[in-house]
């Protein structure tokens, strides 16, 4: 089969399976759904290899396959296909995407397993990876918006899964508003670069880019705007709170949304945009800076946060701040790089969270947990795997790929050593919460969950509570269901957690510095226009003492984080240094404030605003003037007339007599 | 005999039938005098044919006939309808259809 064969079919089969399982919701019994969702998704994979296979076939220069399947508008200026563009770039992200989906598909097979809107939960997360795939092969504007607003309605259908619960809805309807904020930044930033370049299609656009003057006014702001949309699909500073509410969905969703695939299509977008960013550096140096403050400041949050879900989701938001600061530092394939590695590490992580959670019976609190390490052997086992990965630690991915971020961010400019520096200190921060978290996690003293675990049943709440509010729930469809499901017991859960701790592992070994650069050869057609893609390139000593550095900031990140949550089973030093940083803590533990900047800045006038316009706009201009205006003038005129109605045959009789005389003497006397 | 006799006539019957309309409540006596003005109406038809000398009016005042034969049926056929309802006969008292 050729190339755009595979194309397609990687896009028909997720589609094919939403409508298979929405339309057979009542026919097939039991995990049919499931094992249709995953197979679906496998299948896709498979054409993604195949199309890898078949890219690969053509000559370096030819990687560049735009396929269209029809026009939707042909007019004057607007080219709007449903178009395709293969090219490595998107062929690597489609096989990200369309692999890590088929294993937590499989994950869910068992951990759904209980709950009442199964179907329902693989009918939505198979048109979410459809739209991904739609989102991240399309081959013009118009498809990429398509598939970014698809991708925002799945994320809000899916946080909102369990729709009883108030948090859940909440954080959808947040995640929703934020998102559309980034579609219209989308929007227009398309607007404002295919004003110059006059085509939606992405290739002919980005032969127009050399047309610009270097930070030409209106590319600079088509570039910001696209931003913004990146922005709030990445949860970037700040556009990022509706992220760690968006734990309030499921957890393999947290891991396939908002860890592995979705969150990341910023940086996909960035990194496709490139020949504009280049040609517009200014936008790019903010978007570099922004990364980098969102990379701290979501790491500082991370280290206080005492929701196990949310720490690995500020971890997210942090690892991305990452990658943005990379594509924005045009270290292309860092930035790619790093997506795949951290795909796998935190689809791991959120996995083995998940395992956690659902040991603990729903209760997502660190505070109440502790000791699991005895009982969850192989669910600890993925952690600590997953947790080296993301702090850096040789030889796993994480190391390889976070480092080459930062040894070509420092590479890129004067300034930006600034930013690598920052980033060096994040990743400190990185090993420390991560370390937190497992510690907290699995060491100390069992708590009971994890005693009855070890004494091989199961724990079960007396209740079902919300573990944000602590409301009562009962297990019917729109809340959890009654049984959860573990690592340890559930096969497919083991399966996808083993192979995505296989690729946390040794996902490294793609691009280790100087010895291999796979996917630099890779991807080189899809940059074959970029100035940096083969010139940028840090020193040699650069490297190494980079390499060095990562090391060793990953493993004191570690033994901190030993010393103080397991060497110091009181934890003294932890809560003396909470005493003694009083202000810091609280500004990290009310994350920022960001939530309450943002309440004040925009929801509260936007609601001012809006019942303003409800009480004085909507009740006197619109109501008073506009409606009751006219309708006024029309009743008082019918009144009139009316009143003329009397329904006496007589008095009309009488009228028509009248009128007809003096009909008749205006003639009459009109003649004379 | 000059014309204006017939007018007069015509006027008068005309203007009787109108007032008996205005004043009389009843159904019946206002489709009496609905007759007498289509007939004054008639007079002066044929009156003013005969003056003018040719046939066109004596032919208008049949059309009339007809047009109220026509009426008559359907306005006693409404009487007979207001009776089978047990209505009252009177038109100041049927006034639904008031806007």
């Amino acid at each position: 089969m050729s190339l755009e064969t595979y194309g397609w079919l990687v896009l028909l089969f997720p589609l094919a399976g939403t409508v298979l399982i929405g339309l057979t919701f009542r026919a097939l019994p039991g995990k049919a759904h499931g094992y249709i969702g995953t197979l679906a998704i496998a299948l896709s994979f498979a054409s993604a290899i195949g199309a890898l296979f078949a890219l690969q076939d053509l000559g370096a220069e030819e990687r560049q396959v735009t396929t269209v399947a029809w026009d939707y508008a042909s007019t004057v200026g607007v080219d709007a296909q449903f178009s395709l563009l293969l090219d490595p770039l998107s062929v690597f992200m489609v096989l990200v995407v369309s692999g890590v989906s088929a294993l937590i598909h499989l994950y869910s097979v068992s951990y759904m397993a209980s709950d009442r809107g199964y179907t329902r939960f693989f009918a939505y997360l198979n048109f979410f990876v459809f739209s991904m795939l739609l989102l991240v092969l399309a081959g013009n504007f118009f498809v990429l918006i398509v598939g970014w607003a698809f991708v925002g309605a799945a994320s809000y259908l899916l946080i909102s899964f369990w729709y009883r619960r108030a948090t859940a809805t909440a954080a959808g309807i947040k995640a929703f508003v934020i998102n559309v904020v980034g579609d219209v930044g989308l929007v227009l930033g398309t607007y404002f670069i295919f004003k110059h370049t006059g085509s939606l299609d992405f290739l002919r656009a980005f032969e127009g880019a050399g047309e610009f003057s270097r930070n030409d006014g209106d590319l600079v702001a088509g570039c910001l705007l696209l931003l913004v949309g990146a922005f709030a699909k990445s949860a970037q500073v700040p556009l990022h709170t509706w992220l760690p509410d968006a734990m309030e969905g499921p957890t393999p969703v947290s891991a396939l949304i908002h860890a592995a695939t979705m969150v990341t299509a910023g940086v996909y977008l960035i990194a496709r945009m490139h020949p504009f960013f280049e040609q517009a550096p200014a936008a790019a140096d903010v978007g570099a800076i922004i990364g980098c403050a969102t990379l701290l400041i979501a790491a500082t949050i991370g280290l206080v946060v005492t929701d196990l879900k949310r720490v690995i989701a500020y971890s997210t938001m942090s690892q991305i701040g990452y990658m943005v600061m990379a594509v924005c530092s045009f270290a292309y394939v860092s930035g790619l790089f790093h997506l795949m590695t951290h795909a796998f590490f935190k689809a791991l992580l959120f996995m083995a969270a998940g395992s956690v959670i659902a040991a603990m019976a729903g209760e997502q609190n660190l505070d109440k947990m502790g000791g699991f390490r005895r009982a969850m052997p192989f669910t600890f086992g993925c952690m600590v795997i997953g947790g080296l990965a993301l702090a850096g630690v040789p030889p796993f991915s994480g190391f390889f790929s976070k480092d080459e971020i930062l040894a070509f961010v420092i590479a890129r400019d004067d300034w930006h050593i600034v930013l690598g520096v920052l980033g060096y200190v994040g990743s400190f921060m990185t090993a420390v919460y991560t370390w937190r978290m497992i510690f907290r996690a699995f060491y100390g003293p069992p708590v009971e969950p994890a005693r009855e675990l070890e004494a091989g049943h199961l724990y079960h709440a007396p209740e079902h509570r919300n573990p944000a509010t602590g409301e009562v729930e009962d297990t019917d469809v729109g809340f959890p269901g009654p049984d959860h499901h573990i690592a340890e017991r559930e096969w497919s859960m083991k399966v996808a957690m083993g192979l995505l701790a296989v690729g946390a592992t040794f996902a490294g070994v793609l691009q280790i510095p100087k010895v291999t650069d796979v996917l630099h050869t890779f991807l080189e057609p899809s940059f074959h226009d970029s100035r940096y893609y083969a010139t940028l390139e840090p020193s040699d000593s650069l490297t190494w003492i980079g390499l060095a550095v990562g090391a060793v900031l990953a493993l004191s990140g570690i033994a901190i984080a030993y010393r103080l949550w397991v060497a110091d089973p009181e934890r003294r030093a932890v809560s003396g240094l909470r005493a003694r940083l009083v202000p810091l803590y609280t500004l990290f533990a009310r994350k920022w404030y960001f939530d309450e900047i943002i309440d004040t800045l925009v929801v509260r006038p936007f609601a001012m605003f809006g019942r303003f316009a409800r009480d004085v706009f909507e009740r006197v201009v619109v109501n008073g003037l506009l409606v009751g205006g006219p309708s006024g003038a029309v009743r008082a005129g019918s009144a009139a007339v009316r009143a003329a109605q009397s329904g006496f045959v007589r008095y009309y009789a009488a009228l028509l007599l009248v009128g007809l005389t003096a009909l008749g003497l205006y003639f009459l006397i009109a003649a004379s | 005999m000059s014309i204006e006799w017939y007018l007069v006539v015509s006027a008068l019957v005309f203007s009787i039938g109108a007032g008996g309309i205005l004043i009389r409540r009843n159904p019946l006596v206002i489709l009496l005098c609905l007759e007498l003005m289509l007939n004054a109406g008639n007079l002066a038809l044929v009156a003013f044919a005969r003056a003018h000398g040719n046939q066109d009016g004596q032919i208008f005042a049949l059309i009339v006939m007809v047009v109220a034969a026509c009426e008559v049926a359907v306005g006693l056929g409404l009487i007979v309808a207001i009776y089978r309802r047990r209505l009252p006969i009177d038109v100041d008292e049927l006034r639904e259809l008031q806007g």
